[in-house]
This record gives C-alpha cells, structure tokens and sequence, in this order.
C-alpha cells in the first residue's frame, strides 16, 4: 500500500529550511563577535548537534510510519522547542562575551546622555506648569514624602526609648515590690520571734 | 488500525477546539486572584509590610520571609491555592511571616540597601519575636533578600536568629553570571545611571531581566499554545502571567549600592562591606544554616549562591541544588515537589 506522506515532507522541509538559516543567522553571529575582537571562536556543533540529531531520528520515524497521526504535531512541537533552546544557548554566549557587555555599556550610555537632557526639560516644563496652576510641583510633594517617612523614623526612635524606659521601670517597681516583700517577710518572722 | 489513527486527530480537533475556547476566555477575563491565603498586616514601615499567615502552629520558632527588594512583587510566593510557599510553610505548622518590602515611587529613592539592613531589618524581626512571643527567629532570605539577611544576622548579634535559610540568594557576584558581566565598572557606570535617572522605572528593570533570557517570550507562547486546551493550565499560567508581568523600581540609592558593593566590588564576601558603621563578617554568623541553590538558575548561578556556605562560621550547615530555575525553584509544581518539603523537612527539627 502506498503511504501519502506529502504533508510530512512538506513539515519536513520547512523543518530542514529553518536549521539552514538558523546556522546561516549563527555562522553571521560568530563572525561579528570574531570581528569584534573575541579570541576563541564559539564551536557550532556544540549547539545544533543535539538538535540535528533527535531531529533526523524522530523524522526518519515520521517518514517511515503508516498514516499521519496527531503525533506528527506533538513532533513538531518538539522540533520547536529544540530550536529555541539552540537559539537561547547561541545568544546565551553572545551575550556572555565582553564585546557584547561592551556594546551594552556604551549604548546605555549613550542613551543616558540623551535621556538626561530630555529628562530635565521635561520637569523643569511640568514643574512651570504646576507653579503657573498654583499647585504643589512633584518635588515638593516627595520632599513632604520624605519629611513624613523621617518623621515616623523620630515616632519610631521615642517608641523604641519609651518601650525600653517602660521595660526598665518595670523591672524597678518589680524589684522593688520583691524587696517591700522581703523586708514585710523579715518583719513577720522578728515578731514571731 | 485506520479507526485508531481517526480517533486519535478527533481528539485533537477537540483539543483545538478547547484551545480556541480558552483563548477567548483568556482575552476577555478580569485579572487572575493571587495571594489567597489568610493573612494580617501586623506592622509597616515607609513602604514595607509585614504580614503574618494565619497557621496551626506546630514549631515554636516562627520564620521570617524576606524576598527581594524592588524587581517584582512577592505574591508569587503565594500564588494559588494548591500551588503556594506560604500555604505549604503555614500547613506544615510554621508561624510564618512575610517581609512586602512594597512598590517604590520617586519618593523613596533616597533609601538605601544600608536602611534596610540597619533600619528595617531589625525592627520587622523584633515584630515577629513580639507577635509569636517567641525567643528566636529563623530567616528565610529568597534571591535577594539572601545576602541582604546574610548581612542583618552578621551585624546584628543581639536579635536571636535560631536558623538561616538562603534560598537562590547571589554571596559571590564573581559568579553571578551575565549580569556581573554587565554590570563591570569598566562597562556601566552605575553613578551615572542613578543620577541621571533617579529611580531605576520598572520598564529598564523589565528590559534587564527580557534581556537575560531573550527566548523566553517566545517559548512561554509556543507552551501557552500547546497546552491551551487545559483548563489548570491556564489557570496556573493566568496567575504567573500576570506576576511576570508587575515589575517593580528600584530605589536609585539602593540600585547604586547594591551594584557598586556587591556586584561590581563583591565587599560582602571580601569581608570588607561595612553597614550601620559596623563590619560585615559573613564568619559570624554561627547558627544552623542552609543553602538552596537551582540548576538553571541564569540569575544567581548556583556556584554564586553556594558561596555561602563556605563564607559562614555555622557548624551544622547543608546545601542542595534541585532543578528548576529562579523562580521554578520557589514557585510551581516542580517546586512543590522538589523545593518545599526539603526547605520544610530542614527547617521543622531545628524549629
């Protein structure tokens, strides 16, 4: 009986063409990260190896079975997984290099130097704004914020001396108390006598 | 055989079809609920809360949970019923307490990670010895509430900590993976970032965290499909989903000490951080301690978290590594069954 696999072959295809631009986009990766300066190069197996691998094994069984079933799909399901492990283990070392950590810092800092200006302008607008309305600007709301925070510090700070004041005052009536009663117990026992 | 194989995609096509349903339900519901269990606000201070999990008390040391500060929120450490830390540390007899150090606006920046350390710590452990009427406390620091109670216990010697558990807590920022990298002095100037920013906004702490892990957006998707037509599923994904996606700031004075003495100049472990004017000496702290490390953990690798163990002065000290991620480890099914009942089964004799 012959077994219409065209559709499997189909997926089968696309699966093929997906690792061939996956390891194009990699191959493109290395080498910027090479050009960069980066002494060892990453080794391409170490990734898609294992990929590759389970991928020729579960399609070969795909292939040469019977009628498509939902298996096919749990498959593919697989196949996608796998690839986007590979992928988060190939950015996973671009990432890790120092040319990368190089490129971050300096686009941040770049970025910083644009946002600062940016920044000021903007509160000093919304600040203008704020006067012109007669309405409290927003540093005068976190300035009466931070008031409020060291003033419930202080609140903390007496609480905390009256607490141990309090401890100790206890301690005072009740070694008084244990001494009233020593010197009542002593009484009674020289009148017994 | 042929019947089998028709079978087989009709259980599929519904399948499908449940999916098609969920996902209309997924776009049209309200927010998922989170952080059901019982709970009481017993003391706050500035932003932080403490919270107190309502428990058949079997042990008499109560636990102090202390997550991170800033980053995201710590209800998924509550997550659902069936699927929570709390409701399994509560169930198994722990007087429990949780440390919301709480979302930071422009107002709070001037605080700093020695604040709470000296000012917070402190005072939210004296709470839980007053509300438990107990002689000693256990601390359970999670990420970075690790080093932060790491660096409470070694400085305050007269706050009684009966155990210390560091859960995915980063101790050797030489080992912390990509973002000690990144966070190199000769790469990013952290001075320039707080003071030009102010506060770090939740959308660059968001950016930071996509960035470590690009592909999992993409991966979080392609599962959310798959298993689209499962009802507990989505129910479970709905509330991480909605966790994942509730950044929170941090702090600028925070932000630049934290990444200055820990990340970029790692003080703590040198022994050369000083906090309150008092020396951190992580060889202090001598009480029972263990460290819970995860496989793939990309955030604080588990070599940078086991650190601690041979950092401390304890003799009855334990350390596993289970699988899981940084928040796997914590939160989830695999936690359920790999991460609690260890932390639990440590904790319950020494409590």
């Amino acid at each position: 009986m012959m077994v219409d696999n065209s559709g499997t072959q189909a997926l089968f295809d696309l699966w093929k063409k997906q690792i061939e631009e996956g390891t194009q986009a990699w191959t493109r990766l290395v080498g910027q990260t090479a050009q960069a300066g980066q002494g060892q190069a990453p080794d391409p197996l170490q990734f898609w190896r294992p990929f590759m691998d389970a991928g020729i094994a579960g399609w070969t069984k795909l292939l040469t079975q019977g009628p498509p079933t939902p298996e096919l799909l749990t498959q593919w399901k697989q196949f996608l997984d796998q690839w986007i492990t590979a992928w988060g283990k190939v950015l996973e070392q671009a990432m890790g290099t120092e040319a990368f950590a190089q490129a971050l810092g300096k686009y941040l800092d770049q970025w910083l130097s644009i946002q600062a200006p940016v920044k000021k302008i903007a509160e000093e607008s919304t600040e203008a704004t704020l006067q012109a309305l007669g309405m409290p600007s927003r540093n005068q709301v976190v300035g009466i914020a931070r008031q409020m925070v060291d003033l419930e510090d202080r609140i903390e700070g007496l609480e905390d001396r009256l607490g141990a004041l309090l401890a100790r005052m206890d301690d005072l009536f009740k070694s008084l108390a244990d001494h009233e009663a020593a010197a009542a117990r002593r009484a009674a026992e020289r009148v017994a006598q | 055989m042929e019947a089998q194989v028709i079978a087989q995609w009709q259980e599929e096509m519904n399948r499908n079809l449940r999916r098609m349903m969920n996902f209309a339900e997924l776009m049209n519901q309200k927010e998922p609920l989170v952080g059901q269990s019982p709970r009481q606000e017993i003391y706050r201070k500035g932003k932080a809360r403490l919270y107190r999990y309502e428990s058949t008390r079997r042990y008499r040391t109560p636990v102090l949970f202390v997550p991170n500060l800033g980053i995201s929120r710590p209800y998924v450490f509550d997550l659902l019923p069936g699927g929570s830390f709390v409701e399994h540390m509560t169930r198994e007899g722990f007087d429990f307490y949780l440390l919301d150090w709480g979302v930071f606006g422009p107002e709070d920046n001037s605080l700093t990670l020695e604040d709470c350390v000296v000012r917070i710590l402190p005072r939210m452990a004296r709470k839980v010895l007053e509300g438990s009427k107990a002689d000693e406390v256990t601390l359970l620091g999670y990420c970075m509430g690790g080093p932060l109670s790491a660096c409470f216990i070694a400085t305050h010697p007269e706050i009684p900590v009966k155990n210390f558990i560091n859960m995915a807590g980063p101790i050797d920022f030489s080992k912390a993976g990509h973002f000690a990298l990144w966070l190199n002095p000769k790469y990013f100037d952290a001075d320039k970032f707080v003071d030009t920013l102010g506060q770090i906004p939740a959308e660059m702490v968001k950016a930071g965290f996509k960035l470590l892990k690009p592909t999992m957006d993409l991966s979080t998707g392609l599962n959310l499909w798959w298993n689209l037509w499962n009802d507990s599923y989505l129910t479970g994904f709905r509330a991480l989903n909605k966790w994942a996606n509730e950044y929170v700031a941090f702090p600028g004075e925070f932000f630049r000490q934290w990444v200055k003495e820990f990340y970029q100049q790692n003080r703590m472990l040198r022994g050369e951080l000083r906090l309150g004017g008092k020396a951190v000496r992580l060889r202090d702290i001598r009480c029972p301690v263990f460290v819970v490390g995860a496989k793939e953990d990309y955030i604080a690798p588990a070599s940078c978290v086991k650190a601690l163990i041979d950092a401390v002065g304890s003799t009855d000290k334990g350390y596993v590594e289970l699988p899981g991620g940084h928040i796997s480890l914590i939160a989830g099914r695999t936690a359920a069954v790999h991460c609690w009942p260890k932390v639990s089964g440590w904790l319950g004799p020494r409590s």
